[in-house]
């Protein structure tokens, strides 16, 4: 927790000395420094960076070209997010449909949140465009040496190095996930579902309603509660277990492999190595129809009697099993599956942590006369869990968002028998993930998926805070520099 | 005693041998499968009635719902534009945030973790909607930036690998007057090889494992611009799996065998990068 | 981060420019979306709808989207999607809650000047049935081409015309050969089917959502429970298979099968399995404590309709009469052995001697066109599963609590 309060007092202290420069700047700067309050370049113009003060202004021309001609189409719709409907006529001349100009809330909303995120980026760079203005007179006055701009492209490739590496991936990861991301935010607290879907129909402002109908126990949104706790629980047990015996299973596999008795190593692991290289949506499609209720699996165990074994005994009251069918069996089939696809990859990651095993240790070890199972209980595992400690919470993370595994081996195989369940649209083998798609897919219910995605942060962040700061110990970056 | 070693050695193996028999049961089946005389799923016996090489001849030979070649070809095509971006993204990133010394770096990286917690099938809606203004959905190129635009938040593992590089290595480069750039391009990269497959295979693989953005996507309906994993799964349709399952299971076997070599010939570097960097990023 | 913002920028005004891009006089384009099967007969006609209309330059482009999916994707993006495109008659609510259909009204003037029609004459031509499922609040949004519905393939080398019609009979008769009767009952589409036959209904509101009242007595005075109890001796027989959802043709060819609950769809499979000897018949009757009921399938019907949200829906209208005219549908049974519902159509001698047809207007004359919204399939799906699971247990008490979960499911408010 120390760390998130360092985190928060830094930020605070950052964003405190940011604005300190910034009206420092506007109080002692000359007439230019607080001309380019106006005109961004300004300040550059007076110290001959006539180039860098074109581009400023440039880039500020941009940005009020932006706002006018693209910001303003949406961002004043933004408080009731548009109110004009949809309307056409038939024009018979044309023989064309004409539109009017109608709303679309949709991308209002995503629209105005583009507008905004640039806005934010263009007030701090106005911020920093008038400090370094300052820095520029203060540098003039002090008689120092004032950067040509080819020496200012310079530091492009020299001190400011980080920024020409990180500004195309940022730019990317702002468009393609942190606008959609909030975007997701915003939707929750929407009605925008099927009965508002645009173009055809507006949706607006709704506050908490989404969450209360989440939570609340009353009337018919009791199900929506009941599918939520039930799909939470699945989707945390299986990340429980999924990640743990994929884990597990992928050292001790690569225990097996790399043992002095194992004949052609090689061999056996391209054997495993070869179920990575079948994509899982041919070979989880391919799963899925082997063991079908009709499937070759079944068929087999007909033929054997296991099946009517099954049924004397109890365990199934159908004439086939239920691999992926019925709860209970699918849970059990699933995690199965998972392990088959999950441990190769695991087994990789383990081979490679053994044959950098600190062989010092060994030796040393092997001199005091420690036997094989002495070794591997106190030198080889301890290490390896050490090492491979924190890949599993990210890996757990990563299992409550594994949406190709569930889906691919479930969807429009698996019917509930829960009533309950069903009328929210939830399956028992549902983890959080593949229900928000199914009711974006198939229901367009984008306010409750959206209030679903936000659910799915909160657990992921919580379980992230609690393993780093208690299990994990915090961040390890440094120990190795 | 020899003979007693020779039985644990022999059960060792074969433990192994039963392993890989189980790991390999859905494959084989795969394999058997696609060289069924039937075009249908067979559900009776494991192995086929017939044998025969029909439906490869038939991938191969385009008709209204397969395209297969052509399929081939786009998903190459997207995969290696994405390989280059991609790994130039994660490289840059890793770079900047392994070695850089800004002050912004720390609050980046908390925010990329906060980043990695959001469901990414939610927020495909608003990408589709993005790409629709820029007029890049049904094209490549859209397909293309989603599957690498943001691909710098997956720098973790490969700024891990850069973290266990001698820093001395870069003092010693500055000292003689190298820039950032240079260090980067000459030093960094050329030692950097194992993490660099390992973020080449990563990358160059997800076009051909996705179908969920590829289907949101390529929603204009025409088969010859699909990718293999959208065409393939458009294969499994209720109307269609009866006519074309087999045909499914043959380029599934044709999608695996580039991969497969992909990972064989690459193992090496990829256990590398994967374990230097995963282990201490 | 001032790099960043210039980036943003550029890509901010090139958006600007695309959006202010002209608008320039091109020919006729039009989209097209049909089902995989349907591609090469659909080009066929494209290219006679060019030859009727030889005055006017079209660009037509046609795209895959089975009927069965076609609400999926068009409402994900309802202005992206094709002008023209074929669909199930069950997703017309849907659609049209979505402006994603135009209301064929509004366009009348179109087609009459460019073809002659009137709605009138599409809704003469074609079976009373097939318009009704066209039609949302008595309005026509859409041209009917195919009657969809499902009905009976038997095996007579096991199962005699007179096993064939009830439940029972054909059960032991399977059970005898030892053989199965396939049915999927975890569809809200197919369960239905006794429900209706104890003269239930379904009832599509205007907002959208839907009522049932399974849980009470029907007009003809057979409780829900009654009917359930029904269904649960039917999937009890160890004759009766329950198939999953889709699964229908898989298990066909899987050879276990006397008879099967299937569409016109499974035709020419049937006759591959079963022999060319298959008969096709309407579902077989249930007994509810004593008493003969039918067991009533829904009437489904393929429709061709015109995106609400094209600028080019007048020529969308147009060519969407085209590909559904009679001469289109008399071709279409040709490629596909699809039923027509062009009266003239269905009429010819063709049509009437194949057995999938007989089967299907069997079932049809005394089916139901059903008509539900979006909130009904989820819970009927669950509903089939457990019967067809038998999870739901036997005493009269559990069976009414499940169905009044069931009728709480579907009622309950969209969204």
């Amino acid at each position: 927790m120390t760390a998130i309060k360092n985190g928060v007092a830094g930020f605070f202290a950052a964003l405190g000395s940011f604005f300190g420069s910034f009206f420092n700047a506007i109080a002692r700067g000359d007439a230019f420094v607080k001309l380019s309050l106006i005109i961004w370049g300004a300040g550059y113009f007076k110290r001959k960076q006539y180039v860098k003060a074109l581009l400023m202004t440039l880039l500020e021309v941009g940005v009020i070209l932006f706002s006018v001609f693209f910001a303003m189409q949406y961002v004043p719709k933004f408080g009731t997010l548009g109110t004009v409907q949809m309307e056409q006529v038939l024009n018979m001349q044309t023989m064309q449909m004409e539109f009017n100009d109608f709303d679309n809330s949709f991308l209002i909303l995503l629209f105005s949140l583009f507008s905004f995120v640039v806005w934010a980026v263009a007030i701090v760079v106005w911020m920093r465009n008038v400090v370094n203005a300052y820095a520029l007179q203060q540098a003039a006055e002090a008689g120092e040496h004032i950067n040509s701009f080819k020496e200012d492209l310079r530091t492009f490739i020299g001190e400011k190095f980080h920024v020409t590496l990180l500004s195309l991936p940022v730019l990317g990861i702002v468009v393609f996930t942190v606008v959609p991301i909030l975007l997701l935010i915003f939707v929750a607290f929407t009605n925008y579902d099927q009965q508002h879907m645009p173009p055809n129909a507006l949706f607006t402002w709704v506050g908490l309603n989404n969450f209360k109908s989440l939570f609340s126990s009353g009337g018919m949104t009791v199900t929506f509660g009941y599918a939520f706790v039930r799909v939470l629980g699945w989707t945390l047990v299986w990340s429980f277990f999924a990640t743990l015996t994929t884990y597990f299973g992928g050292i001790l596999m690569s225990l097996l492999l790399n043992s002095k008795k194992t004949r052609v190593p090689k061999l056996w692991r391209l054997l495993l190595v070869i179920t990575i290289a079948v994509p899982q949506f041919v070979s989880l499609l391919l799963v899925r129809n082997f063991f079908s209720n009709g499937g070759i699996v079944n068929t087999i165990c007909a033929n054997i009697g296991l099946t009517g074994f099954l049924r004397d005994v109890g365990l199934i009251s159908t004439s086939y099993i239920p691999f992926l069918t019925a709860p209970g069996w699918a849970h059990v089939m699933i995690i199965l599956i998972n392990i088959w696809i999950g441990v190769p990859y695991q087994m990789l990651i383990a081979t490679g942590v053994l044959m950098n095993l600190p062989t010092d240790q060994l030796e040393s070890a092997r001199v005091d006369g420690a036997n094989k199972f002495q070794t591997f209980r106190y030198i080889t595992m301890p290490y390896l869990l050490q090492v491979t400690a924190p890949t599993l919470v990210t890996d757990f993370v990563k299992n409550i968002n594994n949406f190709n595994v569930i889906y691919l081996l479930t969807d429009g195989v698996y019917t509930t028998t829960n009533q309950l369940m069903a009328n929210s649209q939830a399956k028992e083998v549902d983890l959080l993930v593949t229900w928000l798609f199914n009711l974006t897919q198939n229901y367009y219910n984008y306010k409750m998926a959206a209030v679903i995605g936000i659910m799915v942060f909160i657990v992921c962040a919580v379980f992230t805070l609690i393993a780093f700061n208690f299990v994990i110990g915090g961040d390890k970056e440094g120990t190795y520099q | 005693m020899k003979s007693k070693k020779a039985l644990g050695i022999f059960s060792h193996n074969l433990l192994i041998a039963v392993l890989c028999v189980i790991w390999l049961i859905p494959i084989v089946w795969l394999l058997c499968m696609s060289f069924s005389s039937s075009p249908s799923m067979n559900t009776s016996t494991f192995f086929p009635k017939e044998w025969s090489l029909t439906f490869y001849q038939k991938l191969f030979q385009p008709d209204t719902v397969n395209q297969f070649p052509m399929w081939f070809m786009n998903t190459f095509k997207i995969a290696v534009a994405t390989c280059i971006i991609s790994t130039c993204f994660v490289l840059m990133v890793a770079y900047a945030t392994s070695f850089g010394k800004f002050k912004a770096r720390k609050p980046l990286m908390n925010v990329a973790v906060i980043l990695n917690l959001f469901p990414g099938v939610l927020t495909m809606i608003a990408v589709y909607f993005t790409l629709r203004t820029f007029g890049l959905t049904n094209s490549h190129i859209g397909l293309t930036l989603v599957y690498s635009a943001s691909s710098g938040l997956g720098y973790l593992i490969c700024k891990g690998f850069f973290d266990t590089v001698p820093r001395a290595l870069c003092e010693a480069a500055r000292l003689d007057g190298c820039s950032e750039a240079r260090i980067f391009a000459q030093i960094i990269i050329p030692t950097s090889k194992p993490i660099i497959v390992y973020t080449i295979i990563n990358s160059f693989l997800a076009p051909w494992m996705d179908f969920v953005y590829a289907k949101m996507i390529l929603n204009a309906g025409i088969s010859e611009k699909y990718t293999v994993a959208v065409g393939l799964y458009k294969m499994l349709d209720k109307s269609l799996i009866n006519n074309y399952f087999t045909i499914f299971c043959c380029g599934g076997i044709l999608v695996s065998i580039p991969i497969a070599v992909l990972f064989f010939i690459m193992q090496k570097f990829y256990v590398e990068g994967i374990t230097a960097g995963a282990v201490k990023g | 981060m001032k790099k960043i913002v210039t980036l943003v920028l550029a890509l901010a005004m090139l958006l600007c420019m695309a959006g202010v891009g002209a608008v320039a006089e091109a020919p006729i384009t039009l989209r097209v979306w049909g089902a995989e099967e349907d591609q090469t007969y659909l080009a066929e006609r494209i290219e006679a709808f060019k030859a009727a209309y030889p005055d006017y330059n079209f660009e037509i482009q046609l795209g895959v989207e089975s009927e069965s999916t076609a609400k999926d994707t068009i409402l994900t993006d309802v202005q992206a999607a094709a002008d023209v495109y074929a669909f199930a008659s069950d997703q017309l609510p849907d659609l049209v809650k979505a402006g994603a259909i135009m209301d064929l009204t509004t366009l009348e003037p179109v087609l009459t000047q460019m073809t002659g029609k009137t709605l009138e004459d599409i809704k003469a031509a074609n079976v009373a049935g097939a318009i009704s499922a066209a039609s949302y609040e008595d309005k026509l949004y859409a041209f009917p081409f195919a009657s969809d519905g499902f009905f009976m393939f038997y095996d007579p080398d096991y199962i005699s015309a007179e096993q064939a019609q009830s439940w029972d009979t054909l059960l032991d008769a399977a059970d005898a050969a030892g053989m199965k009767v396939g049915m999927t009952l975890a569809s809200g589409w197919y369960n239905a089917c006794f429900f209706y036959g104890a003269g239930f209904s379904t009832v599509l509101n205007a907002d959208g959502t839907t009522t049932i009242d399974w849980n009470g007595t029907s007009p003809d005075g057979i409780s829900g429970v009654q009917v359930v109890k029904a269904m649960q001796a039917i999937a009890g027989h160890p004759a009766f298979m329950a198939v999953a959802d889709g699964d229908i043709s898989n298990q066909i060819s899987g050879g276990k099968l006397a008879a099967v609950i299937s569409g016109t769809w499974d035709t020419d499979l049937v006759a591959k399995v079963f022999g060319d000897d298959y008969m096709a018949t309407k579902l077989p009757s249930m007994n509810i404590d004593g008493t003969v009921v039918p067991t009533r399938g829904v009437v489904s019907f393929k429709c061709i309709g015109v995106n609400g949200m094209s600028p080019m829906a007048p020529w969308g209208v147009v060519l969407a009469d085209f590909l559904t005219n009679e001469e289109s549908q008399v071709a279409r049974f040709e490629a596909r052995s699809i039923p027509p519902t062009n009266v003239a159509a269905a009429a010819s001698e063709a049509v009437q001697s194949n057995k999938g047809v007989v089967g299907l207007t069997e079932a049809a004359e005394i089916g139901i066109v059903q008509t539900v919204g979006g909130k009904y399939w989820d819970p009927c799906a669950s509903f089939g599963e457990q019967i067809a699971q038998g999870t739901i247990g036997s005493d009269d008490a559990a069976i009414q609590t499940a169905l009044d979960q069931l009728v709480e499911g579907v009622n309950s408010p969209l969204s």
